[in-house]
């Protein structure tokens, strides 16, 4: 791997002060990303600046309120095994747990996995979902904004230079909450996904009062649909909508007509398993 | 216990499982330099210029190496055709071709260095598709005029035809026309396999040292330390003494290291550099350095309505790549087999071996048979399903038979072919003809079942020489060129030399390849290494038994054959107190000057074929394995998953079954690999998914949830205790024993094209569906 | 640019000047010339650069070694006491859990991890956690039996 240098911050502060500094300076936190990228020589930064030595980084909290907050730092095992997240958000731990292998699993952090914008991820899809926010801190201050404002793209999102992800917030569900992750691959197991599908069905006492279908790992951003007051009629069509609204990236996994007709049928079964959950 | 036919535990497994066993990349020399090359991007194009200035100057670059420094050297190198230079010289010839290389005292600096090094090309036409290739007018990939030191292969290679046909094989049988005017019916279908990975764990790495000018030495995981010895002596213009090939422990290799790869420039480098240089190539290197050839079959057959085959005309052709390496061999390889392991009356068989504008290929397990055995087992479902038979009861019926003679003219011995085919359809619980008719469906999921049999040779002619020396001690050390690439061989040849003597395996250690030290070997390639070395070693390890013996019979006044050898040593036969110790017939055979028994055999099998008519002995011994396989299809999204797989070899005689268990297991789940997904993607001859990231190998969530390895042994009277191969034997099959399956589940729906993509699986139901509304 | 750590590995408490863009196993093989981690794809695929980090497995070749700072690393190197093989090793030898070798240690440093994690895992999560640890020979079912033996063993 080509030599760069490691600045190493204790504080927030001081890691964005470091990385105001020019076009060749990054921000590395499990490096599971971005170090390929170095040895593959798709990228040569002069200067990483080290999220990981970041004091108290990495801690998943849910406050009164419901709201769950996990710091960028957390690692993909640290969402997928925490209490926290296994309680209130069994679909986030679910697609955690579907990420890559154990190893990567132990490196790569939450705020990583958003920040590299990378489509054909597990995490982005499920957060939009659950209509989660990035906060964001740069020298000029912090901001909050949706998740799915935030991805752009692949490989895009609305990062200014000089500007980190530091927590990722799911806002507090009103009633409960069924939800199902459909991971797909087309070839090995350890394959990134060919889409992600995830199915949300929203329970006002017994009643469901909202279903969400989100599309990840085929276009380049999450595609999400709601849809108020369900009926366990609609859901296909809902699969159906989903399928003719994604734009989807082919590849080698398949075209974008094999794509659609993934989502439509991922779509629908994401949402039946959903639902005959929630209202058995 | 007799040391053959168990389980014995594997001789490196400790070291294996400690962690100190070391391999090419764990060795460091003193003053020990790091290598990087600078590739090709272009496909095709004219070398204009090179120049390396800047790189030289780099503070820690000790030696950069173009084509200006292969000046006389013997430039061109190769198994059977001697057609890659060390570096490009006129021109590249496929994305990945070395251009120049680098070494450094770090291996970033070797890094930046090739950065600095600008090169000017000027692009040719290209030409990718294997046909198209062979086509008259195609872009003309080498123009120079090759020399061969294969001399087996003289007359069947194009060379200097023009064109890229590098090699054509022909084998037939009857006649053509009076075979298809006779059948009932006649298919005819084309086949598609593409390239893939070998997947060696361990990339290709070497170490080389010049310690004179007149030596060097090589440290190289490479399955062909003589051959490589030769190459390199060649080369370098020095006596084969002169160069020192050695094997350390090497992560797995199924073909891929069986030629030089990376240790030319490797040696180029040190003797520029006058230090040691290590050069470990990255994963994407790998990807561009050796491959599976690709293969597109045309196949035509003609059966009588009984299922009786009458004729059959194939033709195949093999993706070489920019090289030739050993391809025109591999060729010839699929080329006999290219009409099945069945008896077919009147058969021609046309094999083309074909340069084109992707990274060389070379042989993996299995060589050309998976290409063919894609289409013919096929090809033998579709008859099946046609004929309404069951698709094992068609192929038993055409099988080939014990003393059959084969298309080479040759008579088969040890075909335990049908038995492998029944052991494997009883292992998934086959039922017969209901196979065809009621699959299990449960919503989406569709279960259906397939077989397939194969026939292989090994190269032929070939030797294998080994010494057996026997310590004053009582151990005993066999000295051989043969690699452990992970199949157990270290292991099986002391069962061998441990049976022969009377003594425990552990008593006797085998040696890695050290070509200072080890004899002759032709390579430890094509499921050969059990038969022929073990052949070697058994009888190096008889002559050693013959002089303990006769020592024995001198001292104890008795005759030879009274006497019986074991691991205390020489006894009378009935009478265990009249008995020396192996120290006591040292003593004997040598008085007080210690020394040790030497025994040694350079086994030969001789044999090859009339390049002309394709006809004579094309193999030592011919291996026969058969797969079963069921699987479930979701036919919504076309992922399929293996439930139950069952893979029969017959393997002669086990020496180790569990070991022939392991070589099962492996071959299966490369085979399983290549039928759902492995498949190396170009475009415009530009890797698409060179990296592991990409293009990705089973796991352990891919292995089927049922696997089983059976053997059958149909001891082959040549063979040491009647052993053949096994490392080979079961690729060929999985495939399209998969295939079949899921042509099964999906009600006869046939996909032609590797890997079975749930892509290609769902748009050959959505194509079948049009078929059908259309019919309407 | 240099960071002096302070890092555990095998046992041992090291004081080392790593380089910004070493990984940890540039660090063990090169610097520590511990040999017995190896190399493969350097992308995280193959597992066989897996050793333990605080009891946890991960692929040394995409840890930055300057995060080992403070750490326990356990590498294959470790297990073997005074000649003794761990009951991990034990167990590959006695199922023959091997061919090459190649992935042999990652292998074995991943199932120490599972172990930890997990000390009773069924066969589904025997494959959920091990899959990312790739065996080109096909050793799979030798290396679910040797867990199998070990679990199956009162501890
Ligand atoms: C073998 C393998 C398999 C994989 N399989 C999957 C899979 O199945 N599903 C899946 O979803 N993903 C998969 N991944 C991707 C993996 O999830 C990401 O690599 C990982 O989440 C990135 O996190 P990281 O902390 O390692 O990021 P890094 O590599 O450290 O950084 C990634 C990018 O984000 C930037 N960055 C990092 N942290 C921050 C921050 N806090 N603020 C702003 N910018 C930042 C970096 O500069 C870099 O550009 C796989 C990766 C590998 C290596
Ligand atoms: S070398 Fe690290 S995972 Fe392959
Ligand atoms: S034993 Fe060879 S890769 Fe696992």
């Amino acid at each position: 791997m080509r030599n760069f240098d490691l600045l190493e911050p204790k504080t927030v502060t001081e890691a964005c002060r470091m990385l105001d500094d020019g076009e060749d300076v990054r921000p590395v936190s499990g490096g599971t990303a971005l170090l390929i990228l170095v040895k593959q020589g798709l990228l040569r930064p002069r200067t990483l600046v080290n999220l990981k030595k970041l004091e108290g980084a990495n801690a998943i909290t849910r406050d009164e309120a419901g709201a769950v907050r996990i710091e960028a730092m957390a690692t993909i095992h640290q969402v997928e095994t925490s209490p926290v997240v296994r309680e209130h958000l069994p679909v986030l731990a679910a697609a955690c747990h579907q990420v890559a292998n154990i190893r990567i699993r132990h490196l790569a952090t939450i705020g990583g996995n958003l920040a590299h914008g990378d489509h054909q991820s597990d995490p982005p899809g499920v957060l939009v979902a659950l209509d989660a926010e990035v906060e964001l801190s740069g020298t000029r201050g912090t901001r909050a904004m949706k998740l799915a404002d935030f991805l752009l793209g692949t490989y895009e999102t609305a990062l200014e230079p000089g500007e980190m992800v530091t927590a990722v917030t799911v806002p507090p569900v009103r009633g409960r909450l069924v939800s199902d992750y459909l991971k797909f691959t087309t070839g090995s197991s350890e394959e990134r996904p060919c889409a992600g599908i995830t199915a949300l069905v929203r329970l006002e006492g017994d009643r469901p009062v909202e279903a969400r279908l989100a599309v990840g790992a085929v276009a380049a951003r999450p595609l999400l649909l709601c849809e108020t007051d369900p009926t366990e009629g609609a859901l296909p069509r809902m699969a159906e909508r989903a399928s003719e609204e994604i734009d989807p990236i082919p590849d080698l996994r398949g075209s974008a007509e094999y794509k659609r007709h993934l989502v439509r049928v991922l779509g629908r079964r994401a949402l039946a398993a959903a639902w005959k959950e929630a209202c058995p | 216990m007799s040391a053959v036919g168990s389980d014995v535990p594997r001789v490196d497994g400790n070291a294996k499982v400690s962690g100190s066993a070391q391999y090419t990349a764990d060795i460091e020399l003193p003053g020990m330099l790091h290598a990087r090359a600078l590739r090709s991007p272009h496909p095709h194009a004219k070398l204009v210029s090179v120049d390396v200035s800047k790189a030289a100057a780099l503070p820690g670059v000790i030696a950069v190496v173009t084509r200006d420094d292969l000046e006389g050297l013997n430039p061109y190198y190769g198994a059977v055709v001697e057609d890659q230079p060390v570096l490009a010289i006129e021109r590249v010839r496929c994305v990945g071709d070395i251009v120049a290389a680098v070494a450094a005292e770090e291996r970033e600096i070797a890094e930046e260095a090739v950065e600095l090094i600008e090169v000017e090309y000027e692009p040719l036409p290209a030409v990718f598709d294997v046909v198209e290739a062979a086509a008259p007018g195609a872009p003309i990939i080498h123009e120079e005029r090759f020399e061969t030191q294969a001399a087996v292969f003289r007359e069947q290679l194009n060379l200097n035809a023009g064109g890229n046909v590098c090699s054509v094989f022909r084998a037939a049988d009857g006649d053509m026309d009076a075979g298809f005017a006779d059948a009932d019916e006649i298919f005819e279908n084309t086949y598609r396999m593409p390239p893939v990975q070998h997947g060696h764990i361990e990339p290709h790495v070497a170490t080389a040292v010049w310690e004179s000018p007149n030596r060097l030495v090589v440290h190289t995981p490479c399955q062909n330390a003589v051959g490589l010895q030769e190459q390199l002596a060649r080369i370098f213009d020095l006596p084969e003494s002169g160069v020192r090939v050695v094997v350390p422990f090497v992560g797995g290799g199924y073909g891929g290291k069986t030629h030089a790869r990376l240790e030319p420039v490797t040696a180029l480098l040190a003797r520029k550099a006058g230090r040691p240089v290590q050069w470990v190539l990255t994963r994407e290197e790998v990807f561009l350095t050796g491959r599976r050839y690709g293969g597109f079959v045309r196949m035509k057959t003609g059966f009588k309505r009984d299922g009786t085959l009458v004729a059959r005309e194939v033709e195949v052709f093999y993706d070489l790549g920019a090289y030739a390496l050993s391809g025109p061999a591999n060729a010839k390889t699929g080329s006999y087999v290219a009409s099945g392991p069945y008896r077919v009356p009147n058969r021609r068989l046309t094999t083309y071996a074909v340069y084109t504008n992707l990274p060389p290929a070379g042989p993996y397990r299995g060589v050309g048979v998976p290409h063919v055995a894609w289409a013919y087992e096929s090809e033998m479902d579709r008859i099946a399903r046609h004929l309404g038979m069951d698709p094992l009861e068609l192929r038993l019926k055409n099988l080939l038979q014990e003393g059959d003679i084969f298309v080479t003219g040759e008579s088969l011995v040890s075909v335990g072919i049908s038995d492998c085919l029944r052991q494997a359809a009883t292992g998934i619980g086959w039922r017969g003809r209901e196979e065809q008719a009621d699959n299990a469906s449960e919503g989406s999921l569709r279960r259906g079942k397939g077989l397939a049999v194969i026939m292989k040779s090994t190269t032929t002619p070939t030797a294998s020489a080994a010494s057996v020396r026997l310590n004053s001690d009582g151990s005993v050390m066999l000295l051989t060129s043969s690699t452990e690439i992970g199949q157990g061989v270290r292991t099986c040849l002391a069962q061998i030399v441990a049976e022969r003597l009377g003594f425990p395996v552990e008593r006797v250690t085998v040696s890695a390849p050290d070509t200072d030290v080890t004899p002759y070997d032709k390579s430890t390639s094509s499921s050969r290494t059990t038969f022929h070395m073990g052949n070697a070693a058994l009888r190096a390890a008889e002559e050693v038994r013959e002089q303990l013996l006769e020592a024995g019979a001198q001292a104890l006044e008795v005759d030879k054959a009274d006497l019986e050898l074991g691991a205390g040593g020489v006894s009378v036969r009935g009478v265990p107190d009249r008995s020396l110790t192996i120290p006591q017939l040292l003593r004997v055979k040598y008085g007080d000057s210690v020394g040790s028994i030497f025994g040694s055999c350079n086994f030969q099998v001789k044999g090859g074929l009339d390049p002309k008519t394709g006809k004579g002995k094309a193999a030592a011994f011919w291996f026969f394995s058969a797969c079963a396989a069921e699987v479930e299809v979701d036919v919504e999204t076309g992922k399929v998953r293996v439930l139950d797989i069952a893979t029969s070899v017959d393997v002669g005689k086990a020496i180790n079954p569990l070991q022939c268990w392991l070589q099962n297991e492996g071959s299966m789940l490369e085979a399983l690999g290549a039928a759902f997904f492995e498949e190396m993607v170009f475009e415009q001859g530009q890797p698409v998914n060179g990296t592991l990231l990409e293009y990705m190998l089973p796991s352990m969530e891919d292995h089927p949830e049922r696997f089983q390895s059976l053997l059958v042994e149909t001891p082959h009277p040549d063979g040491p205790f009647g052993a053949k191969g096994a490392g080979e034997a079961v690729i060929p099959a999985v495939a399209p024993a998969i295939g079949n399956a899921v042509a099964n589940a999906l009600g006869g729906v046939n996909i032609t094209e590797l890997p079975l993509r749930p892509d290609r699986i769902v748009a050959a139901l959505a194509e079948r569906e049009a078929g059908v509304s259309g019919e309407k | 640019m240099r960071h002096l750590i302070t890092a555990t590995v095998n046992g041992r408490e090291r004081e080392l000047s790593v380089k910004s863009s070493q990984t940890l196993l540039d660090v063990l093989r090169d610097d520590l010339r511990l040999k017995g981690t190896h190399e493969g794809c350097s992308v995280g695929v193959c597992g066989s650069c897996t050793v333990l980090v605080d009891g946890k497995p991960v692929s040394s070749c995409l840890m930055l070694a300057s995060n080992a700072e403070g750490r326990d690393v356990l590498t294959i190197e470790s297990l073997a006491r005074d000649g003794n093989l761990d009951p991990v090793q034990q167990a590959f030898l006695d199922r023959q859990a091997f061919q090459c070798g190649f992935c042999t240690p990652g292998m074995i440093m991943a199932v120490k991890g599972l172990l930890n994690e997990n000390p009773k895992p069924d066969e589904a999560e025997v494959r959920d956690y091990l899959s990312g640890n790739i065996c080109r020979c096909g050793t799979y079912v030798e290396v679910m039996a040797a867990i199998e033996d070990l679990t199956a063993k009162p501890q």
